[in-house]
């Protein structure tokens, strides 16, 4: 909300500079966003009062006008048609920096004195665009009468504007009033009420002038009847006024109740008396089938819960939100129903987001105005009314308002201020602050019992229980007097969550190994998801129905409403990105998946891991040796990761997925559980992501299932004390023989005292036949107690032949 | 010559050869003229037989002298040309020490979760448990039991992203505080927990705007927890992240779950208060929302709010991160690109 400082000023002198008082305001709640300059740029530029015009010699079109402005006068060569001698005008002098009246480009020009057609014009009249006031420039800018002349332009027109932003819970500041009260408060300043007219002198209307049919909704409905009234223009400062509070002034009756919900904050409407059927307003629910066109012209159906205001045939606005177009005020309007009323705050807000229909007036019913406030507004209208329209007469009133709401009492502990902020403030200090406010306060008792009550104003919607008066009290105090303390009390356990504890152990594993962690977003498309789907399916290491997948109503990207049952697309994308200026990347991303149950049932959220490796392996380098990444290192990757975790006794098998290629394809199972599945893609599908002709390695561990199957510290750690001895296996077995089953034979051939195997040679050709192929094992055995032998070894080497031979057809190669 | 006279000259020569030397091999060589088996040496003992018999024992006594020192001036020299050697070797494998090293190759932890293991480390020193909660949530958790009743328009401060279904309202969680009362349900106070987790908001992205986003919420209660509290935990929190001599401000703003409400700055540490272009020349940069949980949600899960207090606070990850390295935009979190990831690896 737009805040001139000459408008506050007329309630409220709080000695303090614009900056200083939105400083101030800001701290305590109301937070100022920003503070605009008007006329911050108009240097030499005064009022000046025009003595004469006269035709320019030389020019049909120019004129010649005699302006005075105190020190300075002087002769300006015009083409302006609406100067006239007696107008008091903008008068800049050399030196002034005005707008270009003939462009757009928003350019500063600095004024110089110009010989047009022999004449010397040492000045200029100016119109607002010049001054950069608004578009207007058919004519000069005409000032009030009363402006000063001699006055340097910005005393006169210029002003400051702070633009407040006013939190849901605020009402009672949501007006330039309420915004003085709150300066007043915590300024400690007097605050002036504006001039009203006396609403009790008005004579009684027919009691069918107002009827309120909803009583549910409308607590408050006062309507005036305004006879003789001439619409026209409002008179300049009016204008003034609402156009540097952001408002377009329209015509003086429209205007007048738009100053007045910006000045008091209760919201009015003006309707053309002679166009309501009867010239009598019901204020009820719509039928159903009704509609009505809006004064920005829109029709709108109305439903049965929408609160409307009737005629006596038909709905005529739009209760609290805004008017129709027929009973509009027009240019020929002369007699008018002044409204102002309360409405539900419930009922507003739900009809306004029904017609997404937003207006100044329901954002304040919305949150909740006083009733109290329409006899303040409806007596400053009046004023103002009969101010802006000379001839208008007010003839009728009619007050519906069966239950005046009157200032509640909080009652509360004294000690619940303390309490609650953590500093005991003096008594005094207290019902100062909560005075300042226009709570009337009063404190009971002695010590630790004493009570404190508070009237609360009625105005003061948000203020409801002793903890916001506790609010109240410290934001007018100031938080900067909390002083700085730690929780004291009892201590509980600390424990760490074993999720995040995995995340962590899985996190610097993939770190260490040379993987970036990624955060990408959580939706995707069916599109994005087509090659990771089976038949009903859609996932990798999780799947589940695609069409069940959680869905989103209003998603940011209109085709990514789903939340994604598998990283691995967000990842491929990724490394595609990246790989427009990197030669190879190793990318993981720990996060959810959404696995959907009941219709309206939270899905299960998974937490995996998804890997993504591709393209060339080490960065160029002095070192580097080009290779691309392939499934081996995918699988070293995950294999590594899952045994930092703690899970030892697993397998990895050849597996299928339809993303994946069908011989680089495989999964990490931990007994018949399945942990992670991992390959490289199809060529066809790394395509479909922009990853054509590279090796792509894909993963997810499934961090949800590896946490219930690892073992965490339950592991013996032994101290090693003497020297291993290393053996050399070279197995020859069928080229169909997995390299993973020789290597279980061997190691069960070769009993417990083996610590490590490593395979480090696979060795095919005419020595060892057609179809065959020589695996080369390096075993270590270590024994716990003793050093060992080679000799000791030898019957080792018997049975791990035996073994070999029974379970994979291997024999030993000498 | 006499036999004296052919030890002198054997020894001159021997002397003068073995000077002359200039590596193992020709050292090698030297030996075997001289003192090896068939070395002229040997050949002069071997042929004392042939001296005169009284000249015998002098002569032996003569030679055995000279091979003693042959014997140490060839160690001598031995010695030396090894260690000429060791040097000669040594500077041949000199390399440009301002080559590259041999990096090993090691990957970045996302910023977002570096900031997330900070402040879970900070807090956990306060004695405050680090828990998470679900992304997708319920109305009732996510709005209603925070005291955010759908007929109220604090409701539409949190733009939020719906999941269809049928009867039940579902969201993408618009904050952590959601878990607030997930967590005051499970247990009775004291309650002392840290959320880090991801939320989402219906909003368009631009450099100061993403709708999938980071928060950390903090929760504690008890009896005698006081706003005074909030202000020491978030004080040690901005000491800890931005240096020892930061400062808290509140200013009093709105959030419906807790009351009083306040938003807090830390004084810019770049400038130390006195404005620059991060802090935008105010000398404060916000944190994030903070205040005492309001009655309403205490009484919501079951607690009373005459006896037990509370403070909570909420934090933007990616908020923390800009103010900490200057980032400008802050969809760069969720680019992921590793040129912009990498910069982290020693943050």
């Amino acid at each position: 909300m737009k805040v001139p400082m000459r408008w506050l000023a007329d309630f409220v002198e709080t000695g303090l500079s614009a900056k200083e008082l939105a400083h101030r305001l800001t701290m305590a709640g109301l937070e100022a966003e920003k503070i605009e300059e008007i006329g911050s740029l108009w240097d030499n530029i005064y009022v000046g009062v025009v003595r004469s015009v006269e035709r320019h010699p030389n020019a049909d079109r120019l004129l010649l006008a005699d302006v005075d402005a105190g020190e300075h006068r002087l002769t300006v060569v015009t083409g302006a048609p609406n100067i006239a001698a007696g107008q008091k005008v903008a008068l800049a002098l050399p030196g002034a920096r005005l707008y270009d009246g003939h462009s757009d480009s928003g350019e500063l020009k600095t004024l110089k004195p110009v010989n047009m057609r022999g004449i010397r014009s040492e000045g200029m009249v100016c119109s607002e665009k010049e001054l950069g006031l608004s578009d207007e420039h058919e004519g000069i800018l005409v000032l009030s009468p009363d402006a000063p002349v001699g006055a340097p332009l910005k005393d006169w027109l210029g002003d400051t504007v702070i633009e407040f932003e006013i939190t849901p819970n605020l009402v009672h500041a949501f007006s330039v009033v309420g915004i003085a009260r709150e300066a007043a408060a915590l300024t400690n300043r007097p605050l002036t009420t504006p001039p009203h007219a006396d609403l009790s002198a008005i004579p009684a209307g027919p009691p069918t002038l107002v009827t309120i049919e909803a009583n549910d909704l409308c607590p408050r409905y006062m309507g005036i009847v305004i006879e003789g009234v001439k619409i026209g223009p409002s008179p300049d400062w009016l204008q003034r006024r609402l156009s540097n509070a952001g408002m377009r002034p329209i015509n003086n009756v429209v205007d007048v109740t738009n100053y007045v919900m910006h000045e008091i904050g209760q919201p009015l409407h003006a309707f053309d008396r002679d166009r309501l059927c009867e010239g009598r307003i019901v204020v009820r629910r719509a039928r159903p089938g009704e509609e009505i066109e809006t004064l920005d012209h829109v029709r709108r159906s109305l439903d049965p819960n929408m609160l409307v205001i009737a005629d006596a045939e038909r709905p005529v606005a739009l209760a609290g939100i805004m008017g129709g177009a027929e009973t509009e005020v027009s240019d020929e309007t002369t007699n008018i129903l002044l409204e102002g009323a309360n409405f539900d705050m419930k009922s507003v807000r739900t009809t306004a987001r029904a017609l997404r229909l937003r207006t100044e007036a329901s954002a304040r019913f919305e949150r909740g105005l006083d009733p109290n406030l329409v006899g303040q507004g409806m007596a400053r209208a009046i004023h103002l009314l009969l101010e802006v329209c000379p001839g208008a007469r007010v003839t009728a009133i009619q007050d519906v308002y069966p239950a005046p709401v009157e200032p509640k009492q909080l009652q509360m502990r004294y000690s619940r201020i303390a309490q609650v902020l953590g500093v005991e403030y003096p008594e005094s200090e207290v019902l100062d602050a909560l005075k300042r406010l226009g709570f009337a306060p009063r404190i009971e008792g002695e010590g630790e019992r004493r009570t404190l009550t508070v009237t609360v104003p009625t105005y003061r919607h948000d203020v409801n229980i002793p903890d916001d008066v506790v609010e109240e009290v410290a934001r007018v105090i100031g938080y900067e007097t909390l002083p700085t303390t730690l929780p004291i009390g009892e201590a509980s356990p600390v424990r760490r969550d074993p999720m995040y504890r995995l995340q962590e152990t899985v996190r610097t594993a993939m770190v260490g190994a040379g993987a970036s962690e990624c955060i990408t977003y959580v939706t995707q498309s069916a599109a994005l998801l087509q090659s990771f789907t089976i038949g009903e399916d859609a996932g990798f290491v999780r799947r589940a129905p695609i069409a069940k997948l959680v869905r989103l109503r209003n998603p940011l990207q209109a085709d990514r409403d789903l939340m994604r049952p598998t990283l691995i697309p967000s990842l491929l994308e990724t490394a595609a990105a990246n790989l427009k200026h990197q030669t190879g990347v190793r990318l993981f991303e720990l996060s959810r998946v959404y696995m959907p149950r009941g219709k309206d049932e939270l899905p299960d959220e998974i937490e995996l891991c998804g890997i993504v490796l591709a393209g060339q392996r080490e960065p160029v380098g002095l070192y580097a040796t080009a290779s691309e990444l392939d499934f081996f290192d995918l699988k070293g990757l995950v294999v590594e990761s899952v045994r930092r975790a703690g899970l030892s006794n697993f397998t990895v098998e050849r597996a299928e997925h339809p993303a994946l290629h069908p011989g680089r394809a495989a999964r990490l199972v931990a007994g018949d559980t399945l942990v992670a599945l991992f390959g490289e893609l199809r060529p066809d599908v790394a395509a479909q992501f922009d990853l054509e002709d590279l090796r792509v390695g894909v993963a997810e561990i499934d961090l949800a299932v590896l946490e219930r199957v690892r073992h965490v510290g339950q592991q013996e750690i032994t101290v090693p004390r003497f020297l291993p001895v290393e053996q050399d296996f070279a197995v020859v077995v069928d080229e169909s023989v997995p390299a993973a089953e020789v290597e279980a034979a061997l190691l069960a051939g070769a009993g417990p005292l083996v610590t490590s195997s490593a395979l480090f040679d696979v060795y095919r050709g005419p020595q060892i036949g057609e179809g065959k192929k020589s695996l080369a094992f390096r075993l270590t055995f270590t024994a716990p107690d003793r050093a060992l032998t080679d000799a000791e070894l030898v019957k080792t080497r018997g049975k791990i032949e035996r073994t070999l031979r029974q379970r994979v057809g291997g024999t030993l190669r000498a | 010559m006499t036999y004296l006279e052919r030890l002198d000259d054997l020894r001159q020569r021997a002397t003068e050869r073995l000077a002359e030397t200039t590596d193992l091999a020709s050292l090698q060589e030297w030996e075997r003229q001289f003192l090896g088996s068939r070395g002229e040496l040997t050949q002069f003992l071997r042929g004392l037989g042939t001296l005169p018999a009284e000249d015998r024992p002098a002569a032996g006594r003569a030679a055995n002298a000279l091979k003693q020192e042959l014997t140490t001036a060839y160690e001598e020299r031995r010695a030396q040309i090894a260690a000429e050697e060791l040097e000669r070797r040594l500077q041949e494998d000199a390399v440009d020490v301002t080559l590259p090293g041999r990096t090993p190759q090691l990957g970045t932890v996302h910023p977002v979760w570096q900031m997330i293991r900070e402040v879970s480390e900070i807090f956990a020193l306060m004695g405050f448990q680090t828990v998470f909660g679900p992304e997708v949530e319920t109305g009732r958790y996510n709005f209603d039991l925070l005291n955010i009743p759908s007929d109220h328009p604090a409701r539409d401060v949190w733009d939020t992203i719906i999941v269809e279904s049928e009867n039940e309202e579902i969201v993408l969680r618009t904050h952590t505080s959601p878990m607030q009362a997930r967590v005051m349900e499970k247990q009775q106070p004291p309650v002392r927990v840290i959320v880090p987790g991801r939320v989402y908001r219906y909003e368009a992205q631009d450099a100061s705007h993403e709708w999938q986003f980071h928060q950390i919420e903090g929760l504690a209660v008890d009896e005698g927890i006081r706003m005074s509290d909030l202000k020491g935990v978030l004080q040690e929190l901005a000491r800890q992240l931005f240096g020892p001599e930061r400062r808290i401000r509140f200013r009093c703003d709105f959030f419906p779950f807790v009351e009083p409400g306040v938003d807090f700055a830390v004084d810019c540490a770049i400038c130390a208060g006195r404005g620059c272009r991060v802090c935008k020349y105010s000398g404060w940069l916000e944190m994030g929302g903070a205040g005492m949980v309001h009655p309403r949600v205490l009484e919501g899960v079951g607690y009373d709010p005459e006896r037990y207090t509370g403070f909570a606070f909420g934090l933007g990850v990616e908020r923390l991160l800009m103010m900490k390295y200057g980032v400008n935009d802050i969809r760069a979190f969720q680019g992921n690109d590793l040129r912009f990831l990498r910069q982290f690896a020693a943050a």
